[in-house]
């Protein structure tokens, strides 16, 4: 089987039954902004805005070579960035202007 | 699959810190921001989640566990309907999802994977841990299952049948460990002081402190 059938018979996240290495038994606390990245994704859930299997195939669509190189929260609120765009809830825009804003915030802050 | 689940930077403050942060930590801040702006979601809302967050701990279902423990009739309700079951305890469920508890036996031993993501019985558990959710339990446990558990540390017999039960984002699952021996004269709440998460998603048998001692 070469690389592209590989791509095609499983999908990124469809990884049960493949070998794979020792697990390690880390477990890390969660960065502020992850934490707030996991509050979001319920209450968009609670407000019947984003689902939980939404959101697993908004991961999976964002294809092996972004999840390869994002952590989990990267490739959560990447995928929510798409998701609500695609359902014309946010603009690209809207989220290039807000990030922006952001930033200066920040900068001007420093 | 590469797999930076356990690698990446953690280099920026999200508040306190004169450090600019990084490119998602200001993404997840913009989308809060115009969802709030829009009128979809309310800032309340999410501080209210984090705490809520912050509230769940295994603990919750060391609590129910050391119920089933030592009330039969709780115990045949939550094998029953795992949810209602937990509900009486005030664990509030979060969205549509189903319960299922898995009883350990002399006979089967139960462990809980999501191999498509990380569906976990967050209600009573909390968040995962980061090994649930990375690639090479959730790849391995459906196929090998004895020799994840030896790592760790977990030895099955052979003539114990181990049963793996893969979530999804509306059937979540929980594991009823089996009551260690020589606790019979111990209370409800130090029963549940004995129930770890890791025994709950499947991975370690409960063990009161005189096994792990002579171990």
């Amino acid at each position: 089987m070469n690389e592209s059938e590989r791509l095609i018979k499983r999908l990124p996240n469809d990884i049960g039954g493949l070998p794979g290495p020792t697990i390690i038994q880390t477990d890390q606390p969660l960065e502020p902004w992850e934490k707030r990245c996991h509050a979001l994704a319920d209450v968009l859930d609670f407000r019947k805005i984003l689902n939980t299997e939404e959101k697993r195939c908004g991961v999976e669509a964002l294809g092996s070579e972004i999840i390869s190189h994002l952590s989990y929260y990267e490739r959560w609120i990447v995928a929510f960035s798409n998701i609500l765009l695609r359902k014309q809830i946010l603009t690209p825009t809207e989220i290039a202007l807000k990030m922006a804003a952001v930033e200066a915030r920040w900068t001007a802050g420093a | 699959m590469a797999n930076r689940e356990h690698d990446h930077p953690h280099d920026t403050e999200a508040h306190g810190g004169s450090e600019i942060p990084g490119y998602y930590d200001m993404l997840e801040t913009a989308i809060t921001e115009l969802l709030i702006e829009k009128g979809l979601i309310e800032a309340q809302e999410i501080r209210r989640q984090i705490e809520v967050l912050d509230s769940r701990t295994p603990a919750l279902g060391g609590k129910v566990v050391a119920r089933a423990w030592v009330d039969a009739e709780f115990r045949a309700r939550l094998l029953a309907n795992g949810r209602a079951a937990c509900e009486e305890f005030g664990v509030t469920f979060y969205d549509e999802t189903l319960l299922i508890v898995l009883e350990n036996t002399a006979t089967v031993h139960n462990l809980i994977v999501c191999t498509l993501c990380s569906c976990y019985p967050r209600p009573v558990l909390g968040l995962p841990p980061d090994w649930y959710k990375a690639s090479p339990y959730r790849a391995r446990a459906v196929s090998e299952p004895r020799k994840v558990l030896a790592e760790f540390g977990t030895i099955i017999p052979d003539d114990v049948e181990i049963r793996v039960s893969d979530s999804t984002a509306a059937v979540r699952f929980l594991v009823l460990p089996r009551r260690p021996s020589g606790t019979e004269h111990y209370t409800e709440e130090q029963l549940a002081a004995l129930v770890t998460r890791d025994a709950m998603i499947g991975v370690i048998p409960v063990s009161t402190p005189t096994m792990r001692a002579s171990q």
